[in-house]
């Protein structure tokens, strides 16, 4: 196991991390306004799709990226407003949205590109790098520069979550909504709206996350591309203990397994590389079975929030 | 409920009884079933324009379902030949179970096989199963010969799709060709462990497959993953821009695709539509039935297509030299 | 209450409505006759004998999962788990029909019950660490759909593979579930019924059943009534876990013969929708699964006879879980009920 091994490894970890990164901050906003929402992987599936198409038709990865996050967020005020307005139960529409967006997508590439058997490319983001017109060579300078906007944007995104949830009025109130939203009510605190505001953040942000595997990663579209990555998010927010760090530190840790059990798969490791896969998912539930269940989140979370009752 | 269905139902009834009835058509109609996407630039599309170069020539009307799982094979099978579809084509040994299981359920239905093991029509009740096999080891061998030639460090990488015999035949003869012509050239030539993506679709782990492979020194590529085979050429792609040199070449697979990447140095071509042309016109002819079909480089269904500039004049002569032998049987011999 | 009953019907019948209008929208758009594709769509789920055998056959394993459903949910505890449990009780009926020798109808009823039991172990784990720790049942479920997933994954790319394609081997013919009448569908089908009508008959017909009901109405006050909620939130997760895994064991008996990839991709989602559509009544889930069913095997006809992309199927099937879920919901608001007063104020004197 030489040095290039490792410094490779860390450089996959990254990459693979990022997606990951948007759609968990996703999922932290919905949830700390008290809204659970599993809908994540069909939001970035449409937001992939669309992203894509934006990015083919304008040739510009930014504009695939932005129309993208406009899907997700179209796409996720249905969830918002059933789920808001009609006291819907969270979980059971999120699983909705997981089965029409996905059916959507399927539709809208079927019908766009039509039974044509050429290969459609589309053109990446380009790193700060080649816009620099460096070349990196070693490994601090392919870490910190041979990455696309989203990257840097996507840590910037952390750090922003992190001081506004901490540190900010604002923040703080966003919180009091997903804990006790009846007593955010009473200090003034429109709860309707924080949660409306909430899901479209959710929605752009899982759209984005969606849009940058299509604009950053791949230059094709394959139906079924997030491959799970939703729900990983969903895991990554458990793992992290709903704090911006703690996802963070989540979507990287689950980044370096699924880049490993590449690698090993590569070497011919003997273990399955399924059982790698299953790390996030065995480590959710062993971080839920650990920590009790008034540490498990914004307590309100689940609950429809009926302004009668208050 | 029950209220609710019937009125559903009857309803849904209602709406038939409006429509005006089925044309009768006398052509003969082919579907194609297939697990990964008809434009995945690969495999899918190229069986797909074999079905319907195939399909003009003799004048049949086409179908297919595309990216279908594998737990759905037999039921997209079943509803064609509930549809009356004269001939399925199904490209792809994955699907012999799906395919034999419909066989002996729809006897008057032909079954084409394309990539079907020599054995599996004998395996046919009825007789209805027609076995396509392009010689796996000859495709290897007009890969991995230019492989071999054109390698520097010597190491060479393949990227399958699912661990079937098909593919690890070409694998075996993509490394064993490799190594022949290396050692002609007085260099070794090592091919890594073949890695399977289990998916005909996740360009993405194409991408990293081929990044993890890149790592560890190979400099030619060739695989039989259709969409995961496209993201494996991005992440080439990517690796010899950021090198401001092309190094790193991919051979592709089973169209002449010469242009769709640069890395791309040639395709190995295998003209699958004179096989499923000949099937039709079994069908037509009423001698369908319990065959193996084989495709070679002697009768022309197995090819090397266009070689790119990136490759010298003197390796091209060698190359086919190579191929030449390969035709006459004087390979490795 | 009578009011309640009526708008049960009533939403899903409009949602299913709604969602074949859309449908049909979308089929004009395409420049398709949506009467031409309707019938298409009609002919291929139960055109001939031989379709509604196919038809049949595809909904077996879906009223497992939305029985499945429905018995956790009548106990106030969601279990989004189905998936997972029916697939690990599909691999330990796979292990257990492939290696222990045992044919003929013991085997059967050996391999069933095998992996019912492991299909009621792998829903414990999520029930427990509600009991016991108060987690999201949810959550944790969804998460041990993706191990038990990646889980068969080893099981057919791995230990139990057999020859050059990943899956495993075939379930010997011994063992194997024996069609009705000659069609696809198979004794599972009977299966499927008789559980539906057990979970009929047990949940509204027993005082077992009714104190179940009782606490997924009302968890406190069956408490204060001294009902043993705990006990019943476990027991009622176990259940429809066992449920859930005698399902994986008849699909892989009944139809699939052997665990591949995508064997049973979905179906534990799709189940809860179902038995929301149907109202957690297990009568209903059953004709719902036959109705979600003939979507899914209709559309592949409809696609080959009129061009519309089975996609379309798919985005009625899913609307009609959209609209139904969300005008369940309204129909409770306090705002629906006080304009549904104002509506029909001669209601309330009748």
């Amino acid at each position: 196991m030489d040095m290039n091994f490792v410094t490779n490894l860390i450089l996959a970890s990254v990459r693979m991390a990022t997606p990951l990164i948007f759609v968990s901050l996703a999922e932290l906003y919905s949830q700390r306004a008290g809204l659970t929402n599993i809908g994540l992987e069909g939001l970035a599936t449409i937001g992939s799709l669309v992203g894509f198409m934006v990015s083919l038709l304008t040739d510009s990865p930014m504009l695939g990226v932005l129309a993208g996050m406009m899907a997700g967020i179209i796409v996720n005020m249905i969830f918002a407003y059933a789920t808001i307005s009609l006291c819907a139960e969270q979980i059971v529409y999120g699983m909705a949205i997981n089965i029409f967006a996905p059916a959507l997508a399927a539709f809208i590439y079927r019908i766009y590109f039509g039974s044509g058997s050429s290969l459609v490319q589309v053109r990446l983001m380009n790193t700060l790098a080649a816009t620099l017109g460096i070349t990196p060579t070693n490994f601090f300078s392919k870490l910190l520069l041979d990455q696309t906007f989203m990257v840097y944007f996507a840590y910037a995104l952390v750090i922003f979550t992190a001081i506004y949830f901490n540190k900010t009025k604002s923040g703080l109130n966003f919180k009091a909504v997903g804990e006790y939203p009846k007593a955010a009510a009473t200090l003034g605190i429109n709860v309707i709206r924080t949660k409306y505001l909430a899901s479209v953040i959710c929605g752009a942000l899982a759209g984005m996350g969606g849009a940058y595997l299509t604009a950053c990663y791949t230059t094709t579209y394959v139906d079924g591309n997030i491959a799970g990555r939703g729900f990983i998010a969903l895991a990554a927010v458990i793992f992290g203990r709903w704090s911006a760090s703690g996802v963070l530190l989540a979507c990287l840790f689950f980044g370096f397994c699924d880049a490993l059990q590449i690698r090993l798969q590569v070497a011919s490791f003997g273990l399955p590389y399924q059982f790698f896969q299953m790390i996030p998912y065995v480590a959710t539930v062993v971080v839920l079975a650990l920590i009790g269940m008034k540490k498990a989140g914004p307590k309100s979370c689940g609950k429809p929030y009926r302004k009668e009752e208050r | 409920m029950k209220k609710v269905f019937a009125l559903v139902l009857s309803l849904v009834m209602v709406l038939a009884l409006a429509a005006p009835a089925f044309a009768a058509d006398k052509t003969y109609k082919v579907a194609m079933i297939c697990d990964s996407s008809i434009s995945d630039g690969g495999w899918g599309a190229a069986c797909y324009n074999a079905m319907i170069d195939a399909a003009a020539i003799n004048g049949w009307e086409t179908a297919y379902s595309d990216s279908i799982d594998q737990a759905a094979y037999y039921d997209t099978i079943v509803s064609y030949c509930d549809l009356g579809y004269d001939l399925i084509y199904a490209p792809g040994n994955q699907y012999t179970d799906a395919v034999l299981q419909a066989a002996e359920e729809f006897p008057e239905i032909a079954f084409a096989l394309l990539n079907g093991g020599a054995n599996t029509p004998e395996k046919a009740v009825n007789k209805n199963v027609t076995s396509l096999l392009p010689n796996a080891q000859q495709i290897g061998w007009i890969a991995g010969a230019l492989a071999g030639l054109m390698t520097e460090t010597g190491t060479i990488a393949f990227i399958g799709g699912m661990e079937l015999d098909t593919t690890k035949g070409k694998y075996a003869g993509y490394a064993e060709a490799a190594a022949f012509v290396g050692q002609k050239a007085g260099k070794t030539v090592k091919t890594l462990d073949i890695v399977y993506s289990n998916s005909f679709s996740a360009s993405d782990k194409g991408i990293e497959f081929a990044k993890a492979m890149i790592d560890q020194g190979a400099d030619v590529f060739f695989g039989d993953a259709s969409a995961v085979d496209s993201g494996a050429r991005q992440a080439i792609d990517a690796a010899n821009q950021a090198a401001g040199a092309i190094k790193i070449y991919d051979i592709a697979q089973p169209a002449d695709i010469l242009g769709q990447n640069e890395c791309i140095i040639c395709s190995q071509v295998t003209d699958n539509s004179s096989l499923v042309s000949l099937s039709m016109q079994a069908v037509m002819n009423g001698t369908f039935g319990g065959e193996v079909i084989y495709g070679t480089l002697q009768n022309g269904a197995l090819s090397a297509g266009r070689i790119s500039d990136l490759v010298p004049a003197e390796i091209q002569e060698q190359y086919k030299a190579y191929l030449d032998e390969m035709i006459a049987g004087t390979f490795m011999q | 209450m009578h009011k309640n009953r009526f708008f049960s019907v009533l939403v899903p019948l409009i949602s299913v409505l709604l969602a074949f209008l859309v449908g049909c929208i979308i089929m004009a758009a395409l420049k398709a006759n949506p009467g031409t594709a309707l019938k298409a769509l009609w002919k291929g789920a139960f055109g001939s004998t031989r379709s509604v055998g196919t038809t049949l056959s595809r909904a077996t394993p879906l009223i497992f999962t939305s029985l499945c459903a429905c018995f956790a949910y009548r106990c106030g505890v969601f279990n989004l788990g189905g998936e997972g449990q029916f697939l690990m009780g599909s691999i330990v009926c796979c292990y257990v029909a492939t290696q222990s020798g045992i044919t003929g109808l013991p085997g059967i009823i050996l391999c069933i019950v095998a992996g019912g039991i492991a299909g009621g172990l792998w829903a414990a784990v999520p029930g427990l660490l509600k009991v016991y720790r108060g987690q999201n049942e949810m959550i944790i479920s969804i998460m041990l759909n993706y191990v038990a997933t990646l889980f068969m994954g080893v099981i057919y790319t791995n230990w139990l593979r057999e020859g050059s394609v990943p899956q495993t081997m075939s379930v010997p013919n011994e063992v194997k579930l024996t069609k009705l009448f000659g069609l696809r569908c198979t004794s599972a089908f009977v299966i499927a019924v008789v559980i539906g009508l057990m979970v009929y008959y047990f949940l509204f017909y027993t005082s077992k059943g009714f104190q179940l009901r009782a606490v997924g109405l009302n968890m406190t006050a069956s408490e204060f009534n001294g009902f043993a909620v705990k006990r019943y939130i476990l027991l009622s997760f176990i259940v429809s876990g066992v449920i859930a895994g005698i399902g994986g064991s008849a699909e892989l008996l009944g139809t699939q013969f052997r665990l591949i990839n995508g064997f049973g991709a979905g179906y534990g989602f799709d189940g809860v929708a179902m038995a929301l559509i149907a109202q957690l009544h297990p009568l209903a889930a059953i004709l719902v699964a036959i109705f979600f069913a003939a979507l899914r095997v209709g559309s592949t006809t409809m696609q080959a006879a009129t061009g519309v992309p089975t996609s379309v199927s798919e985005i009625i099937q899913a609307l009609v879980i959209v609209f139904t879920v969300a005008g369940l919901a309204m129909v409770k608001l306090p705002e629906f009920k006080a304009f549904l007063e104002r509506l029909f104020p001669a209601r309330k004197e009748a």
